[in-house]
């Protein structure tokens, strides 16, 4: 009975501990923030580590945002490898910190992206059960997690409702009233609703809960545990100097 | 509401303002994406996050649910790409704001608008990294990106600027709680929903 | 079994529930009980004082006892409740905490903490028994409003209630789905579950039910027993304000086609990644009459009125309006769709000044007259969220009128409503048809057909398979 793998994302391939996914978050942003330039052992870490959500990418079926994000890191990479070395004045300006954003910070917001992508709630709250993270933290953050899409497809009504009215906002103030408000009362409604039918399903007893979730390493756990962990670490090496 | 204890319902809460709130910040945190606004950006979310928070705030009743708000929002945000000292800046500025409002029992409505501004001051905690690690990042950007970029970005990053960005968190925590009061007045309370 | 003592109780302010007053009852064991009434009579807060959500999720004063099998309700926590009821809600879409099925079925085992072992036996019965094989493996988000309330049938059985409480569970359920509902209630009767239903929508329980109450101001008022209910003459059930006992049926006359004036042509439309969307060739509507749309989930009606006032932005497709055509910007602008969670259309800090955003030159005193037409002159100042669901759809039909559009669209206007709510709803469209609109509504709610509309179309594949006269257009 293996059905209860699937989500929304629909059948996949590659099946990712949701720890593995966390550590791999983790150590990117640590690597790609930190991280020094493109110059020797760094020039393979961090295009390797910003190409591994790229390639997980691949084995769902979101695989066309893969594709143009991993095209997107190769342009930016080279980019600040051969243009920006040589290059001054304005263009310079201009360029580089979008450059930088892309090869720094997009990386992690795009294996966010995966994780949101690839892990249903369930799965989130074992892994995060089995790091012996106390309810007081799994349950409003899974809750959260589980309200992204809710908060999308609300906006999404919202804002075809607006549309349909045209109505426009005369300036920002009232553009932020418009939306909010009625975004804020949809989602608090229904999260009323929700934490009523959670709690009548026996939801925050003082039982500790057992989870059907299985959750466990496999070989391409330990593959993204090595490249993000031994990534995080020569670059902590490649700082102090000792490479 | 008298209970002392978190419950299961205040968890939940939690979550959904949580989410609500990253979403605002998200949203607005985007025009980062132009260097100018970065340092700016703890000035501007903690204006735009008002409306959703001081909505929490009516549910708040009990310590420690600001504080979760801010373990959330920290882990939230390292699960998209900051540094543990953003998760270190959320709880303490969580803690704070919660004792801020302990002392009010929480029901005081003032205390709520510098709870909520000494929160705000957690979004510094995304900006960190640019300073305390400014030398030997500037350093790697000279070698690697232009000299200019480092040196533009360096003028708005000296000594001086560090406690205004600090302030500045603070001022927009502030004007965020006067906005998410009058919403809270003109909408919300009107709507049944606070 | 369950037994209520003097139960009183009062939500505290800033709630517009209804509360419960003098409430005497007993319920034996394995007995399915209807709850109705009006809107409003407190039927919804009868079924939260067993579930226990009153008083421990929603605060009010209470007075008296409630016993559910044995447990003191006011004195048990809602966690040692959940293992003895089950409950089942109205809105299909925040019941469910997880998104995707299997993980549903277990939440409820999960929480109390079973071995892992023992859940996955029992939720692989109750699949088994439920007859949901088809439900697994998809997303929540995915699933249909019926699937949703089987769904959520299922996994509360997991848990293995002794309970079952259910909250207007029909009142976003087609017909094919409100059948299905029917035998997965069947199911848990036989398997001697005691069955509290509070519903409108009376029909499907014939033969399932074995006692009746109905409810009036926070009270018991009337107690039937299932066979004198159903017999109720229809004088009768009409003045208790309750929705038909019989499967509703329509009757369409063939008589002559007076001719169109309204034609839609050629829409097409596909959503991305996706199989469904819709395909009319050419349909012929008329001014000043009133068209439902017919069809189960799915079929694509909603998606059909999307395209018609122009929200997808890709779909083909021309409306005809006395041979002037409209093309998606033109039908933006000259279409209203009153949408189905209407609370996500209203933005106003008062229902006035909703109104009058929404004309194309501002006038007071005509905003005015219209809101008193509507019957909402009393809320004019007040907002537009504190209102009640029909009202909130008042307030949208008059920001449709005061726009000027001549073609008002309506996505399930009357899903949830009881008999004088629908009624009323219906009064209103039809004085819409009356002025020259052109009205279009997509509903399952054939009572409500029967009462208001002329033409109906059905759907089916994203096709319209019949478009029938069900009534001539009355001259005015």
């Amino acid at each position: 009975m293996n059905t209860f793998l699937h989500t929304t994302a629909g059948k996949r391939h590659l099946r990712l501990d949701p720890r593995t996914k966390f550590a791999l978050i983790l150590c990117t942003s640590f690597t790609l923030v930190w991280g020094m330039s493109l110059i020797g052992v760094m020039a393979v870490v961090r295009p390797a580590l910003a190409f591994v959500p790229a390639i997980l990418l691949l084995f769902t079926p979101r695989l066309r945002v893969g594709i143009v994000y991993g095209i997107l890191e190769i342009l930016c990479f080279t980019a600040e490898i051969t243009v920006f070395q040589s290059t001054t004045g304005f263009w310079n300006l201009i360029l580089l910190p979008v450059c930088a954003i892309i090869t720094r910070y997009m990386p992690c917001v795009v294996a966010a992206y995966y994780m949101m992508a690839t892990t249903t709630v369930s799965e989130f709250i074992a892994g995060m059960e089995r790091m012996n993270v106390t309810q007081k933290i799994v349950i409003p953050l899974s809750v959260m997690f589980r309200f992204f899409p809710t908060i999308v497809r609300e906006h999404r009504c919202i804002n075809d409702a607006m549309r349909m009215r045209n109505i426009t906002a005369s300036n920002p103030v009232s553009m932020l009233e418009y939306r909010i408000v009625p975004l804020i009362a949809a989602v608090a409604k229904i999260g009323d609703e929700l934490s009523a039918a959670a709690l009548t399903r026996g939801f925050g007893g003082d039982v500790k809960r057992s989870n059907v979730c299985e959750i466990g390493f496999g070989v391409q756990d330990i593959i993204i545990l090595l490249i993000s962990f031994g990534g995080a670490f020569t670059s902590i090496l490649a700082k102090v100097g000792l490479i | 509401m008298e209970n002392k204890k978190i419950t299961a319902k205040d968890l939940i809460n939690i979550g959904i303002f949580a989410a609500i709130y990253f979403v605002v910040l998200f949203v607005v945190a985007m025009i980062g994406f132009f260097p100018p606004f970065m340092v700016a950006l703890c000035f501007i979310c903690p204006i735009a996050t008002g409306i959703p928070f001081m909505l929490y705030m009516t549910k708040v009743h009990t310590f420690g649910q600001l504080t979760i708000f801010g373990v959330v929002m920290g882990l939230a945000n390292m699960l998209i790409g900051d540094q543990w000292i953003t998760l270190a800046f959320a709880v303490i500025c969580g803690l704070l704001a919660d004792l801020i409002c302990l002392s009010g029992k929480y029901r005081s409505g003032s205390l709520a608008v510098l709870g909520y501004a000494v929160f705000s001051i957690w979004t510094f905690g995304k900006m960190l990294p640019l300073f305390i690690m400014r030398d030997s990042y500037f350093q790697a950007m000279g070698q690697g990106y232009g000299k200019e970029y480092a040196e533009a970005v360096l003028k708005l990053t000296s000594n001086w600027v560090f406690p205004i960005i600090l302030v500045s968190g603070f001022i927009g925590g502030l004007i965020g709680a006067f906005i998410g009061r009058a919403v809270l007045k003109k909408h919300f309370e009107r709507a049944g929903i606070a | 079994m369950i037994r209520i003592e003097n139960l009183s109780f009062y939500y505290k302010r800033g709630r517009s529930d209804a509360g419960v007053n003098n409430i005497n009852l007993k319920i034996n064991m394995g007995e399915v009980v209807l709850l109705c009434g009006e809107s409003g009579c407190g039927k919804t807060t009868l079924t939260r004082l067993i579930n226990g959500l009153v008083p421990h999720y929603y605060d009010g004063d209470i007075d008296g006892t409630v016993f559910t099998h044995g447990k003191n309700v006011q004195k048990s926590t809602l966690y040692e409740l959940s293992r003895i009821v089950g409950s089942v809600f109205q809105n299909p879409r925040s019941q469910f905490y997880t998104v995707d099925t299997y993980s549903e079925l277990a939440f409820g085992c999960e929480n109390q903490g079973l071995p892992v072992d023992e859940i996955k036996k029992r939720v692989d019965e109750t699949i088994y028994f439920m007859e949901i094989e088809h439900l697994m493996g998809r997303s929540i988000f995915d699933l249909s409003g019926g699937e949703k309330q089987k769904l959520a049938c299922a996994s509360v059985w997991a848990a293995s209630p002794k309970v079952l409480v259910l909250d207007e569970p029909s009142a976003n359920l087609d017909e094919k789905a409100i059948e299905d509902l029917r035998a997965v209630l069947e199911k848990c009767k036989s398997a001697g579950i005691t069955i509290i239903i509070a519903e409108h929508r009376l029909y499907y329980l014939k033969g399932l039910v074995n006692r009746v109450l109905f409810m009036e101001n926070g009270q018991i008022t009337k107690e039937f027993d299932a066979k004198s209910f159903f017999e109720m003459k229809d004088s009768q059930r009409i003045s208790f304000g309750l929705r038909t006992l019989t499967p509703p049926t329509l009757s369409f006359s063939e008589s002559a086609n007076e001719s169109h004036s309204a034609v839609l042509s050629n829409f097409k439309f596909k959503y991305k990644h996706s199989e469904i969307g819709i395909s009319v060739k050419k349909v012929c509507i008329y001014k000043g009459a009133i068209t439902a749309i017919t069809g189960h989930n799915g079929a694509g009606k909603t998606t059909l009125l999307r395209c018609l006032c122009g929200l997808e932005k890709t779909a083909e497709g021309e409306l005809w309006l006395e041979d002037e055509v409209h093309k998606r910007k033109k039908r933006l602008k000259n279409c209203f769709l009153v949408m189905q969670d209407v609370g996500h259309q209203l933005f106003c800090e008062s229902v006035l000044d909703e109104v009058m955003i929404s004309m194309p030159n501002a006038d007071k005193e005509k905003a005015l007259a219209l809101l008193k037409a509507l019957d909402l002159e009393k809320f004019a100042s007040d907002h537009p969220l504190s209102l009640s669901g029909g009202q909130k759809q008042r307030v949208a039909i008059a920001c449709a009128v005061a726009s000027e559009r001549q073609v008002i669209l309506f996505d399930e206007p009357t899903s949830g409503l009881d008999l004088r709510h629908m009624e009323a709803v219906s009064k209103v469209i039809e004085r819409l048809a009356q002025s020259g609109k052109t009205v279009l509504v997509t509903t399952h709610d054939k009572e409500f057909i029967k009462a208001c509309c002329h033409y109906v179309l059905h759907m089916k594949n994203g096709e319209v398979t019949a478009n029938r006269i069900l009534k001539e257009v009355e001259k005015v």
